[in-house]
């Protein structure tokens, strides 16, 4: 741990709140608080646990009964405002962590028809219960009669109280679970979680699964997420946790959460290391829906004690459920959720890919946007990309900090209760998270520069790579003069100049019908040859005779890919023309020149690694499809996925952020290894962003 | 003018059965005739005293009530006033008149309204004890529940208690049609008080309004009344809030199929677990009765899932600082 001085704090008010020390990661440096992350890990979910979305605790299934063993204790969690409040929770004693605290309690998922049987620990100082809304089942309870349900007595100094509640999970849907003691306390205090029944295969046959529900409510298994809503007056918890007086008829929430967080920590991500007993992140993340046109699925829950009105900004969601049974649909862009409810909804985005497929080049808007130097953003930060179009950044106000990684859309989902959009009275914060709409199949970045270590610009730029469109960048083999003649068996000969030809390695040249290999002395104006390869015959050539390599090599650059960046694909499409002049493309259909793409990997040379053709740093780009690739005149484009950490691609240091991806095309095949020229259509790099 | 339609004080009756006062929860539909009919019901608009449980002695508190006038004599005076008002009854298609008698303190005139029910007529006049009368008829032409309240004085007429539930109805042992039919029902009238408003109805600061007692039918737990249902038969439940609070019921271990808002079907019916009732709502669900052992013996919880569950000034002891449980709590059980 690093060692840092915490400064006192000012809070935004005078209350009785106790104890309040600012969250670690707030006053530590960078480089300190990413140490903190990788030391800190919170262990209530796994380590595996995918970064947004719903994490399920899925307990121990033993034949058809599934168990979860869960501990209410106490604890503390963190807000926004750098306060800390005393919770009550349920823990998951099968966790990584052994049961520490945990707020809300674990999102419990079990399958229709299962017996589920919960073993509840009590380390409180008083009676608590779980009660479980929504399941019609017969509850059967082991523990002390209670007001509500069978209950685990107080825990005395000596032993925990302890009960335990079976039940037949028959109907799929999401619920809560919650005390039924002391309710009005206890429920405030934090003793709430989800229960998510997932369809058996009768309700949700295995090729429409997963499904919320029936065959008609399938979705994305990729996009679940479940948001609980809550509210916390920290009077009353203070109260428990001192043994003071409270009236619960004077109640007033101050913290409104999603998912135990409130915002802006609910856009963290799951299982953060700021957050150790706040494991539930509450981000919803999609892409515009796929080919396959299944939707994402929100399961809402609130267990708080005010009914709230949710506000998804951005597309309309579509009800499909309350309190775990199938509704007619509707749409909404507010619906009030009532204490204790729960509602599901389906999510498409589908207008992007089906309807409007705006795009700055092919397809702009009909109005022309606003000049980035009239806008200016709160506390001078911002999600915005400065360009209306996804899967684009533009310019933003100088001095601006951006939060957008490569054009994905924001939209705030929040409580349309403003004063709940807050952190104690500050907005905002409070229940509020985003929606992030990325790019379809993920980030995608064009090149920024062109590098050609093997070849000659024929015509074209950079810009040329950024749509599959009919402007090209194209580029001719690199050549030069003999300044002497050569007779037939010499095999040292001197060039005008190297320039562009390889600096290293093994390399094919032809001077008239002739193709010789230079062997060594690549870099240099002196090289020695091996005559006559590849099926050709010596020959002598006159002074001034033309040089000219047989491979074409060059080199895009991409920058700001961000660190942590996943998946990362290539996609490449262009052709090979017969000749090395005139504006269009002539006919090559025998003898494909042979194409492979190569992609930097910083980790075996650094940049020196990739400085020329040749160079030990380029890796071929894994099949599927397989490399070489015979390409002629006729158009090929591929997207290769990478091997291996998609880390290694992708620069650091001076090189951050940079990817390069080069293109090697040779035709040294006998009988005729003529002269060609590349034409490079379209280029770009597909990433799942952090 | 004397009476309207009357001839003597009190009330007059053209269909006298379903004047009928249903107020204990769970009793089963009267009968009912198929021919329209003029329904008249005299109410008094009467101050009353209320005893509210309290922690941990009982309280008093002043309110205002609906009552019938006395069974005999038709008066007026001296009749105890109740939360919420009798539940009044009339069938599809009747023709129904309320004639409220004034024995609020001074300056206080009722202003009867039955939200959801057209008014056709409406007059002033003086009854027999020299109280002034206001009488509204309205077409009952939509079966249904419905709140009946007088909204005046800005509101604070109703806040102060005068309310009550008014069941129209197709036919016996049904809410809507035989596609609603039940084997028994229970009215739960919604609502909350606060001692301070009720103490000073006139001057109190609505901005400082705040109920302590939370009541199904007037009464907070442990005195409200359990709703009966047996095993295999269909409750029907009928909510009505007539309090200020958007209200979410919780239901443990069933769910209610909800049938119809504000008096009217909804095209789609639907499963709940918890609903809300909005303030000055009204709710009808049908719950199927299980064969299965309740969660506790006195069987599934109905609650206000804004956990309004204690009774009057809440500040606990510094050993116990959550006082009894209470407020909008009751059971249906077997």
């Amino acid at each position: 741990m690093v060692s840092t001085t915490v400064p006192p704090v000012v809070r935004p008010r005078a209350r009785s709140i106790g104890q309040r020390v600012r969250r670690p990661g707030l006053v530590l440096t960078l480089g300190a608080a990413l140490a903190l992350v990788g030391q800190l890990h919170a262990e209530a979910i796994p380590a595996d646990a995918p970064a947004v979305g719903m994490v399920c605790t899925d307990g121990t299934l033993s034949g058809s009964t599934r168990t979860f063993n869960l501990v209410a204790k106490s604890g503390d969690i963190e807000t926004p405002d750098g306060n800390a409040v005393f919770m009550w929770s349920y823990a998951n004693a099968d966790a990584p962590d052994n049961g520490s605290f945990q707020s809300p309690g674990p999102v419990l998922c079990a399958t229709q028809g299962e017996t589920i049987r919960v073993n509840l620990t009590n380390t409180l100082s008083e009676p608590t219960s779980i009660v479980f809304p929504g399941q019609d089942s017969e509850v059967t309870g082991n523990g002390t009669p209670g007001l509500l349900t069978s209950e685990a007595p107080a825990a005395s100094p000596s032993d925990n109280g302890s009960a335990s509640y079976t039940f037949t999970a028959s109907q799929p849907g999401t619920y809560i679970y919650e005390s039924g003691s002391d309710v009005a306390k206890q429920i405030e205090m934090g003793l709430y979680g989800a229960l998510v029944i997932r369809p058996n295969t009768t309700t949700c046959p295995a090729a429409a699964a997963p499904c919320a529900y029936d065959d008609t409510t399938q979705y994305d298994r990729s996009r679940e997420f479940i948001l609980l809503l809550a509210d916390i007056d920290p009077e009353l918890h203070h109260a428990v946790k001192t043994g003071a007086n409270y009236d619960f008829d004077a109640q007033r929430d101050r913290y409104f959460t999603i998912n135990g967080r409130s915002f802006p920590d609910t856009i963290m991500d799951n299982g953060s290391a700021l957050l150790p007993t706040q494991p539930y992140g509450a981000m919803v993340r999609i892409q515009p829906t796929g080919p396959d046109g299944r939707p994402a699925l929100i399961r809402l829950l609130n267990v708080g004690l005010s009914n709230h009105p949710f506000h998804p900004h951005g597309n309309h969601t579509i009800q499909i459920a309350q309190d775990g049974r199938q509704v007619a649909r509707t749409e909404h862009f507010g619906e009030t959720i009532g204490s204790g409810q729960t509602e599901d909804f389906l999510l498409k985005w589908d207008d992007q890919t089906n309807h409007d497929n705006w795009n700055p080049n092919t397809n702009p808007l009909p109005v022309a946007q606003p000049n980035y130097r009239n806008l200016t953003f709160k506390d001078g930060n911002t999600f915005y990309a400065g360009s209306p179009y996804l899967g684009y950044k533009g310019t933003l106000p100088s001095g601006t900090t951006q939060q957008n990684v490569c054009g994905e859309w924001y939209f705030p989902w929040h409580s349309h209760a403003l004063n709940e959009f807050t952190n104690f009275d500050e907005g905002f914060g409070g229940m509020g998270t985003l929606l992030r709409v990325d790019p379809s199949g993920g980030c995608f970045a064009a090149p920024s520069s062109t590098v050609l270590p093997g070849g000659v610009v024929k015509s074209g730029s950079v810009t040329a790579l950024a749509a599959a469109d009919a402007t090209y960048f194209q580029v001719n083999p690199k050549t030069t003069t003999r300044p002497n003649s050569t007779n037939a068996t010499q095999t040292t000969i001197t060039v005008a100049s190297a320039a562009g030809f390889p600096t290293s390695g093994q390399y094919y040249v032809r001077i008239d019908n002739e193709v010789m290999q230079v062997t060594a002395g690549a870099g240099s104006t002196t090289w020695t040859v091996a005559r006559h390869q590849l099926g050709t015959s010596a020959a002598t050539h006159a002074t001034g005779a033309v040089v000219t390599a047989l491979a074409n090599d060059w080199y895009a650059g991409f920058t700001s890919v961000p660190a942590g960046a996943t998946n990362l694909k290539v996609t490449y499409g262009g052709k090979n023309c017969a000749t090395t002049t005139g504006t269009t493309c002539t006919a090559l259909s025998t003898n494909l020149p042979q194409q492979t793409v190569k992609i930097c990997n910083w980790t075996i040379a650094g940049a020196a690694g990739c400085s020329t053709a040749t160079s030990a740093g380029w890796v071929t780009l894994p099949a599927p499809p397989a490399q070489p690739q015979g390409v002629g005149s006729s158009e090929i484009s591929s997207t290769w996925t990478t091997n291996g950490p998609s880390a290694d691609y992708i620069g650091t240091g001076a090189n951050a952020g940079q990817v390069r991806v080069l293109v090697h095309t040779e035709r040294w095949t006998a009988p005729s290894p003529t002269a060609f020229a590349t034409w490079g259509n379209f280029m770009q790099v597909v990433y799942d962003a952090p | 003018m004397h009476r309207l339609m009357g001839n003597g004080p009190g009330r007059h009756l053209t269909r006298g059965f379903l004047v009928t006062a249903l107020v204990t929860a769970g009793l089963a539909a009267t009968g009912s005739s198929a021919t329209a009919a003029s329904v008249t019901i005299d109410l008094c608009a009467v101050p009353g005293t209320l005893a509210l449980p309290g922690d941990p002695t009982a309280v008093d508190v002043p309110f205002w009530g609906f009552a019938l006038p006395d069974n005999t004599t038709g008066s007026c005076v001296g009749v105890p006033a109740r939360v919420p008002g009798p539940q009044l009854e009339a069938a599809t298609d009747d023709t129904l008149t309320l004639v409220v008698h004034n024995l609020l303190p001074g300056g206080h005139t009722p202003v009867p309204e039955v939200p959801g029910l057209e008014p056709t007529a409406e007059s002033t006049g003086t009854d027999g004890d020299g109280n002034p009368t206001v009488q509204v008829s309205y077409a009952a032409a939509h079966s249904g529940t419905y709140l009946y309240e007088s909204s005046g004085d800005a509101g604070r007429q109703t806040a102060m208690g005068l309310y009550g539930a008014l069941v129209v109805r197709p036919a016996a042992g049904q809410a809507y049609g035989p596609e609603t039919a039940f084997d028994r029902e229970a009215v739960l009238v919604l609502s909350e008080i606060d001692p301070a408003f009720n103490a000073d109805p006139d001057a109190a600061d609505l901005n400082d309004y705040l109920p302590t007692y939370w009541m199904i039918n007037g009464k907070s737990y442990p005195q409200t009344d359990p709703i009966q249902a047996s095993p295999g038969q269909t409750l029907l439940v009928r909510y009505l809030n007539a309090g200020f609070d958007n209200t979410s019921m919780a239901l443990l271990g069933l769910h209610e199929h909800v049938v119809a808002r504000d008096a009217h079907l909804l095209p789609q019916a639907f499963d709940a677990a918890a609903e809300t009732i909005p303030a000055g709502g009204t709710e009808d669900t049908l719950i199927q009765m299980p064969d299965i052992t309740p969660p506790v013996t006195a069987g599934f919880a109905l609650f206000n899932r804004q956990l309004h569950l204690t009774n009057g000034p809440t500040t606990g002891s510094p050993s116990a600082p959550t006082p009894a449980p209470g407020g909008m709590l009751t059971f249906i059980h077997p």
